[in-house]
């Protein structure tokens, strides 16, 4: 959602607090006309769109930050706030921009609208907010097994695996898979490059990982897309495809299709496509790979983008023909594409049954097929209105961001068509709006 | 001083006679209640209440004040017992409602918070409603408790309720996304289970168990320590000088439940009747010796014959399993073994004793009672008979304490004072009096009682009885001791005590095995120990994880044990509290075994709260250039030992689907286990404390090196000047 626009707040502010009767009307004016020095009237606005009066007590430019006086039930509270938080200061009379708004990229994963910015805009943005630690990093420990060598070569030098020694393969067994150790195993990353600082080669790889984790784990675009770019990835590097993501992300899709105005093209950038509403192009992709050597995978991107786009049909066919197409990397792929392949044309086939409006109250369950197992979700309806997706049964190994993301949007959208799939979790968000979709049809009347 | 008989005498005015006033307290009786309820003092004819007394038996005529309070002590016992320790009457509080999407507007000079939604639930905005603000995107982090103080459509002003920290406020303005208000505080900690207790416990649900001086006497002496409970056995101890052994008249539920025994079975059957005088006649005192020497000795055997633990393990094995299989089902109640029937026979033959003679547990062998037999050579009061006796021995024939010599004078160590013969005595000549009363006394040995002070025989027995009981408590503490525990072994059976027990040694010193824990334990994850541990870890509690594990939000075991072997921890010590450690089994553990995904485990773990399970890719397969293939492998569970409490609900749940639903093992593939560093156990001090000791010592050698934010060259040019152009800009742009 767009912050709303900083003039709405300053109306709304005055028929807040004075307002109600003609006499505190008046009362509001004569406090305006009184001097302003008398009285703590800076103001701050902060990137989250909150506001705070006070009164500023001191500016550091160097530090790039300034004490700020609040007043706060009876205390005076003085707060240091650094520029990159703030959005702009007010000071007698007069606004300062410290740091153009960023859309919160929690509030902001919606395909609709993401706030519009211009190349510029997006550069700033990257230079002053990407190049900075994250507000957990410094209480963030380090924290990894002493067994672990931390000049991680390029190729594991052994055979075997072993996830207490070599970094990748700690990254891959322990950090990945428990959301808890995200931040700390990001650190370790970053320490990592300090490590490395004198070696191009690992230096480069760590800066790749970095960005990476910045991207898939904490959905940050504005610091993955500056690591990113450190990094150098190029088209047709999968990575690039996550930094063009960023790009749009942050509310510039022509930077985003700039990028992808390449001749070769990782997988993924079938799925940005879709995503950003280039649905011709995803198909016209997806028909390229899967002339290659991977049907199943492009033809299942291929649909979900005409899905994403509303082409039932198209998507229908396209599903289909993941199912038509024989071979796979082996047995176990092939039976996971094609059970996706058909929960999406069974829930594609449901979806007018799934119209919210004609189920009836009740909680119904379904499952679906997921990335490791099936997904089962339970929609409760009450009055036509979809009051709480809830996944009850899961195997799926990571990215739980897709169980919590997909189930707010199919809420917040009162329908499974046009759901968003959260990032590197496309398998489950789309096992769950399968399952959703399964489930209202259950109950339609 | 005077105590008078709880019904007076009543008999008719002879002609001469100046009817005595009654007393204050009877006379305003009178007024209050209907006459026809009171005897004609004139006539001696007996009003409502003495015929239907008369009606309910002879006893109870001669003393229903005595009887009235017996009564209530047993009712109460079993009140405790059977409401207060029933840990199913606690229901999870609900989360109420939440709403989300709350956008932080402004922060003004009067410290309101403005808050704006796109819709505003009907719920949200009554004036001074108190709502929690925790933001659900930055780690759903909780603010605190703010009140309603202005509403506009869609729009709410907080008042913070406490002050808020500068580390919550600066939160609240640099926070990404939005706001959640809840009715409940979000992500609370359950206590339904520990609330539910304090909210029934009025009166300590362990009452009567510490108010029998032996079980925290004995425990104190097993243990070398103080026992808390040791101060209300000191308080019934005063109490019993001034009404000698009152407590085994008028208190003791187990005397009570022997008296309906008595009263019900075994005054039908003559055949097993013994004398009033024999060897058995001074058994208490024995026993009570012998289980002292046992506590010197560091063996704990007192529980087996204490009066209170008697009782409590005989309801708890005869009338628990009845309560929770009729209200619950009898599915869930744990099956039965040689220990249960040991104490089952135990609490039978206690009753069964009531054969020989009535009270004959009492009377003769409860070392409990014996307590208070000697306790009784420093009574303020007692029983006296005046010359005006008659010899009609109609006192003898009812004292439930044979407690009467032949000559009609009172064998002080063993009467309770509980006023009987003074009710039935035709010509009043028995009084309750201070010790030093010595008015009118009937003169002594007439009739003669044929008992010396301390004859040969007696002699005898006294030294062949006292060196039995120091010889045999002796033994019982080597036995035990040699076939017991065996702690200086690492490969004996260490079972999981429960949350807050004392280190192993103390605990099996001072549990007194009453199983008091055991009914309070909600899903029956304490259960009974049999001989696992010989002799030595008999009835002490311990976990059952495969039945169940321990609920997150109880703390009833700690706070219903009488002795201190668990001790009484507020539920935020108890949740930390190590009582073992979960292990994995490797082998056997599905996606370990590669067998299939499973994360029961971490699921369970997680919905408690604890989070001490967290997830480990195995068997992932490499392509051709080292680098693992999406997909490939299971994730499997890993207990982060510094986390993990041993609760055992993972366990349960592992327990439950693979073995016992899917079959797909034999036995659950994670377990918890205790032992040297798998648990801590603390005489005294906080789990807390220990716990932040514990991270401190962790953090500081990881955190060490160089771990600043480092950007590597070349860096990008610095920020672009977009919006500000004024050269003289006090923010430097």
């Amino acid at each position: 959602m767009q912050p709303p626009h900083p003039t709405r707040f300053t109306v709304s502010h005055s028929k807040f607090k004075v307002g109600r009767s003609t006499f505190s009307v008046l009362l509001g004016f004569f406090v305006c006309l009184m001097p302003t020095a008398l009285r703590a009237e800076d103001l701050v606005e902060f990137l989250n769109g909150a506001k705070a009066t006070g009164l500023m007590k001191e500016i550091r430019k160097e530090k790039r930050e300034f004490d700020f006086e609040i007043q706060l039930g009876g205390r005076k509270l003085v707060r240091t706030y650094t520029f990159d938080k703030v959005h702009a200061v007010t000071m007698q009379g007069k606004r300062h921009i410290l740091t153009p708004m960023v859309a919160s990229p929690a509030t902001d994963n919606s395909s609709e609208s993401p706030a519009s910015r211009t190349k510029a805009q997006v550069l700033e943005l990257i230079n002053t907010v990407g190049s900075t630690p994250p507000d957990w990093f410094d209480s963030t420990p380090l924290d990894y097994p002493k067994t672990l060598e931390l000049d991680w070569p390029l190729n594991p030098n052994e055979k075997g695996w072993n996830n207490q020694k070599n970094v990748g393969q700690y990254k891959w067994d322990v950090i990945n898979p428990n959301p808890g150790r995200w931040r700390s195993g990001l650190r370790l990353m970053h320490h990592l490059m300090t490590l490395h600082k004198n070696q191009p080669a690992l230096l480069e790889r760590d800066i790749k990982v970095v960005g990476e984790m910045y991207f898939e784990l904490f959905q940050d675009y504005p610091r993955a897309a500056f690591w990113l770019r450190q990094a150098k990835v190029q088209v047709p590097e999968p990575q690039s495809i996550h930094l063009a993501e960023c790009y749009w992300r942050m509310g510039n899709k022509q930077m985003a299709l700039d990028m992808l105005n390449a001749r070769s093209l990782p997988t993924n950038a079938i799925k940005l496509l879709g995503d950003m509403g280039q649905t011709d192009r995803a198909i016209q992709l997806a028909g390229a790979f899967a002339k290659m050597n991977r049907p199943h995978e492009a033809y299942l991107l291929a649909g979900d983008a005409c899905r994403v786009a509303g082409r039932h049909q198209e998507a229908i066919s396209f599903y289909q023909k993941v199912l038509d197409s024989p071979d796979a990397r082996n047995e176990e792929y092939a039976k996971r594409y094609h059970g996706l392949a058909r929960d999406c044309i069974e829930a594609l086939n449901l979806t007018e049954k799934a119209n919210v409006a004609k189920v009836a109250d009740g909680a119904y369950r379904a499952s679906s097929v997921g990335y490791s197992g099936a997904v089962e979700v339970e929609v409760r309806v009450t009055n036509h209105q979809i009051e709480e997706v809830k996944v009850t049964k899961h195997v799926e190994k990571q990215f739980y961001a897709a169980i919590t993301d997909t189930t707010a949007q199919i809420v917040k959208k009162q329908s499974v068509r046009g759901i968003d799939a959260t990032s590197r979790a496309t398998i489950t968000s789309q096992a769950i709006v399968n399952a959703t979709a399964k489930a209202l049809a259950k109950g339609a009347q | 001083m005077r105590l008078n008989w709880f019904l007076p005498f009543l008999r008719k005015k002879k002609k001469s006679e100046t009817l005595a006033a009654p007393s204050l307290m009877m006379q305003w009786t009178m007024k209050i209640l209907p006459r026809s309820w009171f005897a004609d003092r004139v006539t001696g004819k007996p009003g409502l209440i003495r015929r239907l007394l008369k009606r309910v038996g002879p006893s109870v005529l001669s003393s229903p004040l005595r009887r009235f309070v017996q009564a209530a002590c047993l009712l109460l016992f079993l009140f405790q017992f059977f409401y207060v320790c029933w840990p199913y009457s606690a229901q999870p509080v609900s989360d109420g409602e939440k709403s989300d999407g709350w956008r932080l507007i402004e922060v003004d000079e009067s410290s309101q918070f403005h808050f704006e939604v796109e819709a505003r639930p009907a719920w949200v905005g009554r004036h001074e409603q108190m709502l929690h603000l925790s933001n659900p995107a930055g780690d759903g982090a909780y603010i605190g408790a703010f009140a309603v103080s202005d509403t506009a459509d869609n729009r709410i002003s907080l008042r913070p309720t406490s002050d808020l920290t500068p580390e919550a406020f600066d939160q609240l303005l640099l926070a990404d996304g939005t706001w959640s208000l809840s009715e409940t505080e979000p992500n609370r900690w359950p206590s339904h289970y520990a609330d539910d207790l304090q909210r029934k416990e009025f009166l300590p649900a362990e009452l009567f168990l510490a108010i029998d001086p032996l079980v925290s006497l004995s425990t104190a002496i097993a243990s070398r320590s103080w026992v808390w409970s040791l101060t209300c056995a000191a308080m019934i101890l005063v109490v019993c000088v001034v009404i000698p052994r009152g407590f085994c008249g008028y208190l003791c539920p187990l005397g009570t439940l022997i008296d309906l025994f008595d009263w019900s079975t075994a005054r039908r059957v003559k055949r097993f009747r013994v004398a009033h005088d024999g060897w058995w006649v001074h058994i208490k005192y024995y026993l009570l010796c012998g289980t002292l020497v046992a506590a010197m000795c560091g063996v704990l055997v007192s529980g087996y014959f204490a009066a209170i633990p008697v009782v409590t393990r005989g309801l708890l094995f005869l009338g628990d399993p009845l309560q929770s299989g009729m209200s619950h089902g009898w599915h869930l109640v744990p099956g039965m073994h040689l220990g249960h029937i040991f104490s089952i026979v135990l609490f039978a033959a206690v009753l069964g004793l009531g054969f020989l003679q009535p009270r004959f547990w009492c009377k003769y062998v409860c070392p409990s009672g014996a307590v208070f037999s000697l306790g009784n050579l420093f009574r303020l009061t007692e029983r006296k008979v005046e010359s005006t006796c008659i010899n009609c021995n109609k006192c003898v024939e009812i004292c439930p304490f044979d407690a009467i010599k032949p000559d009609f004078t009172t064998r002080t160590s063993d009467c309770t004072l509980c006023q009987t013969c003074g009710g039935v005595c035709p010509t009043q000549a028995i009084k309750f009096v201070e010790r030093w009363n010595l008015v009118e006394l009937k003169v002594e040995n007439d009739p003669p009682t044929r008992e010396t002070p301390l004859g040969r025989r007696g002699f005898l027995s006294l030294a062949a009885g006292s060196a039995a009981a120091i010889v045999g408590g002796t033994s019982v503490a080597v036995a035990t001791r040699s076939f017991g525990a065996r702690l200086d072994d690492p490969t004996t059976f260490r079972p999981v005590r429960p949350p807050g027990s004392v280190p192993e040694e103390k605990f099996l010193e001072m549990c007194i095995r009453c199983g008091e824990c055991f009914k309070a334990c909600p899903n029956n994850v304490l259960q009974v120990e049999g001989f696992q541990q010989g002799l030595e870890g008999l009835w002490t509690p311990m976990v059952n994880a495969d039945w169940a594990g321990c609920e997150s939000s109880c703390n009833a075991c700690g706070q219903v044990c009488p002795t201190g072997a668990i001790r009484a921890l507020p539920l935020e010590e108890k949740k930390v509290a190590r009582m073992g450690l979960a292990i994995v089994n490797e082998s056997t553990c599905l996606p370990l075994a590669n067998r299939e995904a499973c994360q029961l485990c971490v699921d369970e773990c997680n919905a408690a709260g604890y989070e001490a399970i967290e997830f480990v890719n195995v068997h992932t397969k490499v392509d051709g250039d080292g680098l693992p293939i999406d997909g490939s492998g299971f994730v499997a569970p890993v207990v982060l030992d510094d986390k993990c409490v041993g609760c055992g609900l993972c366990q349960t749940r592992c327990y439950a689907i693979n073995v016992k639903e899917k079959h797909l093992l034999t036995s659950s593939a994670i377990v918890i286990e205790a032992g040297f560093g798998k648990e801590d156990r603390l005489m005294s001090g906080s789990y807390i404390q220990l716990r932040e000791k514990e991270r401190r010592r962790r953090l500081p050698s990881r955190n060490a090196g160089g771990s600043e934010f480092f950007v590597p060259e070349p860096l990008p040019a610095p920020a672009s000047q977009l919006e500000t152009q004024e050269t003289n800009d006090p923010f430097g742009f």
